[in-house]
């Protein structure tokens, strides 16, 4: 921490000669190791923080837990829409946010794009059930675009500010149904169409206060929660209605 | 204003939730019907996972119908015989379709099943509900209570008249076969599970025109039932499936609360007939939006089911 916040300073003044390894090419602030999710969020705003050895381009990876979905195809019965074959979408992050200072394609040839996974659409999933290449090849891409069209996969060249070749600040922008877990932010310089710098940091994502109290209240003592609930909530429409409101207040 | 709910994992705006409880409980106060076949695909719509939006508008059900139930019986219009009956049915047919509710789940029928339900007996209801009340409605304004007038019998009326166990209920005026009811309790409570209904859209119905009783002890009876219905089935789903959020249905009941004072005072002062033709006008709206939905092509056949963390 004293180092980065050191070189920061240094770099920020234009004055530390930063070493040009490609281990010490980059320099990335320790980011928020946790986010909470309480009673008011409603998403939140991350900022990653970091110094580089002068000019280049940045890419960061913001990498989600993977999670299972299960895709679904409308089929035509007769005049009506309905829901048709369905498909379980493994392994794929819950969300993949990609920030650069330009284009990756520009950056990055396709080759290295693939290598980093910096490429919306390359994240390795897994279908199952396990179908024939071309038509997993049209289950796979229906599930990056939805991804895309939900807002969970996207790419933006405008969030990251570098200023004076030196100093970087990225914003992101997380929603508001996170999923619970260890999230990971890649952080990769490139110069020249090479990746000279990479660092990695995770944050982790968990319910807190009263909504992991209930969360946990729901999934470990169910039937008590439940019966619970439901006497409160019968209880509550009852006094509501039975006691005159200048009681109740 | 933003509130995050912990099980169906997303944050919701909570004035808008409150806007929904107070439409159905409005609904409920006026027709007896507990609005769960409105508020499911409302919250579906704002994003609620379905088995959330299923399992804490069950909940939901629960509070708003304890309230209106309370309302009716200060009117006497609960039949309790009656509603013991249907209720020991409808319990039969709630645990069932829970567990039925999770093999769907599993196989991933829920979504389609639970729209052909709703497309077809929301129609079919609505639509007869709609021809009767009309008539009733411009034939004979200040006609009977019930719409037992017309003197033509169903088929299933005959059915159930053949029954055994035929018993008399006096708060409703009629006779009517145990068996009957406990069939048809059990099959409300099937759909209870599966659309997270009350089923008071079908069990009102059946009260006026299957059963014969008067409109308003229909409403009343319905909704004291439904109180016990939705309270079994929330309690089942929040132990079976871990699918019913306490913050979304407090809200929902908070909302309901006003709703169900208005549509109760409105319903005492409208005729029997007018009761009924608004209640049918309401399952033919909803019935004619999912028919949309199912007629018109998604911009996207493929979509990624909403799921519950």
């Amino acid at each position: 921490m004293r180092r980065w916040l050191r070189c920061l300073l240094l770099a920020s003044a234009g004055i530390c000669p930063l070493p040009s390894s490609a281990d010490e090419a980059l320099v990335v602030a320790p980011e928020e190791a946790q986010v909470d999710i309480t009673t008011e969020f409603a998403g939140t705003k991350l900022k990653a923080i970091g110094a580089m050895s002068g000019p280049g381009d940045l890419i960061i990876k913001l990498v989600g837990p993977p999670h299972e979905a299960t895709l679904s195809r409308e089929t035509k019965l007769g005049p009506f829409w309905v829901e048709g074959e369905t498909a379980r979408m493994e392994g794929a992050p819950s969300l993949m946010f990609l920030y650069a200072t330009a284009p990756i394609a520009s950056i990055l040839s396709p080759a290295d794009q693939e290598k980093y996974g910096v490429l919306l659409e390359g994240v390795p999933v897994h279908i199952e059930p396990r179908l024939h290449a071309h038509a997993s090849d049209d289950w796979r891409k229906a599930f990056f675009r939805i991804k895309q069209r939900q807002g969970y996969y996207h790419e933006d060249d405008t969030a990251i500010r570098v200023f004076g070749n030196r100093l970087f600040i990225a914003d992101m922008r997380l929603p508001g149904d996170l999923q619970t877990g260890t999230y990971t932010i890649e952080t990769l310089l490139v110069k020249s169409g090479k990746v000279v710098g990479r660092h990695v940091g995770q944050f982790n994502v968990r319910l807190a206060g009263i909504e992991r109290w209930v969360w946990n209240a729901a999934h470990d003592h169910a039937w008590l929660f439940g019966s619970l609930f439901t006497l409160l909530a019968m209880l509550l429409g009852f006094a509501l209605n039975a006691v005159p409101y200048s009681r109740t207040r | 204003m933003q509130f995050f709910l912990p099980i169906a994992h997303m944050d919701v705006n909570i004035v808008l939730i409150l806007f929904y409880g107070a439409v159905v409980g409005f609904l409920s106060g006026l027709v007896g019907v507990g609005g769960g076949f409105l508020i499911t695909p409302l919250l579906i719509f704002t994003g609620i996972p379905p088995i959330v939006a299923v399992s804490s508008g069950a909940a939901q059900m629960a509070g708003t119908a304890s309230g209106a139930s309370y309302l009716h019986w200060r009117h006497g219009n609960i039949d309790f015989k009656m509603a013991l009956i249907l209720l020991i049915g409808s319990w039969l047919g709630g645990g069932f379709g829970v567990y039925l509710a999770k093999l769907l789940l599993r196989d991933g029928e829920f979504g389609n099943v639970v729209v052909f339900l709703y497309v077809i007996l929301l129609g079919f209801i609505g639509v007869s509900m709609l021809v009767e009340s009309l008539q009733a409605v411009f034939r004979a304004p200040a006609a009977g209570d019930t719409p037992a007038a017309t003197g033509r019998k169903s088929l299933l009326r005959t059915w159930f008249e053949r029954l055994p166990w035929q018993t008399a209920f006096p708060a409703s005026e009629v006779r009517l076969s145990i068996l009957g009811l406990l069939i048809l309790g059990a099959s409300v409570g099937i759909l209870t599970s599966l659309m997270g209904v009350g089923g008071g859209f079908i069990m009102v119905p059946a009260m006026i025109y299957l059963l014969k009783m008067p409109t308003k002890i229909a409403l009343g009876t319905s909704l004291f039932q439904l109180l016990f219905t939705t309270a079994v089935v929330s309690i089942m789903q929040a132990g079976v499936n871990h699918s019913v959020d306490p913050f979304l249905a407090l809200i929902l009941i908070l909302g309901s609360v006003l709703g169900t004072k208005l549509g109760a005072q409105l319903g005492a002062r409208l005729p029997a007939e007018k009761l009924r033709l608004i209640l049918a006008l309401v399952v033919v709206a909803v019935a004619a939006k999912m028919v949309l939905t199912l007629l018109i092509a998604p911009s996207d056949v493929y979509d990624i089911a909403v799921e519950v963390q």
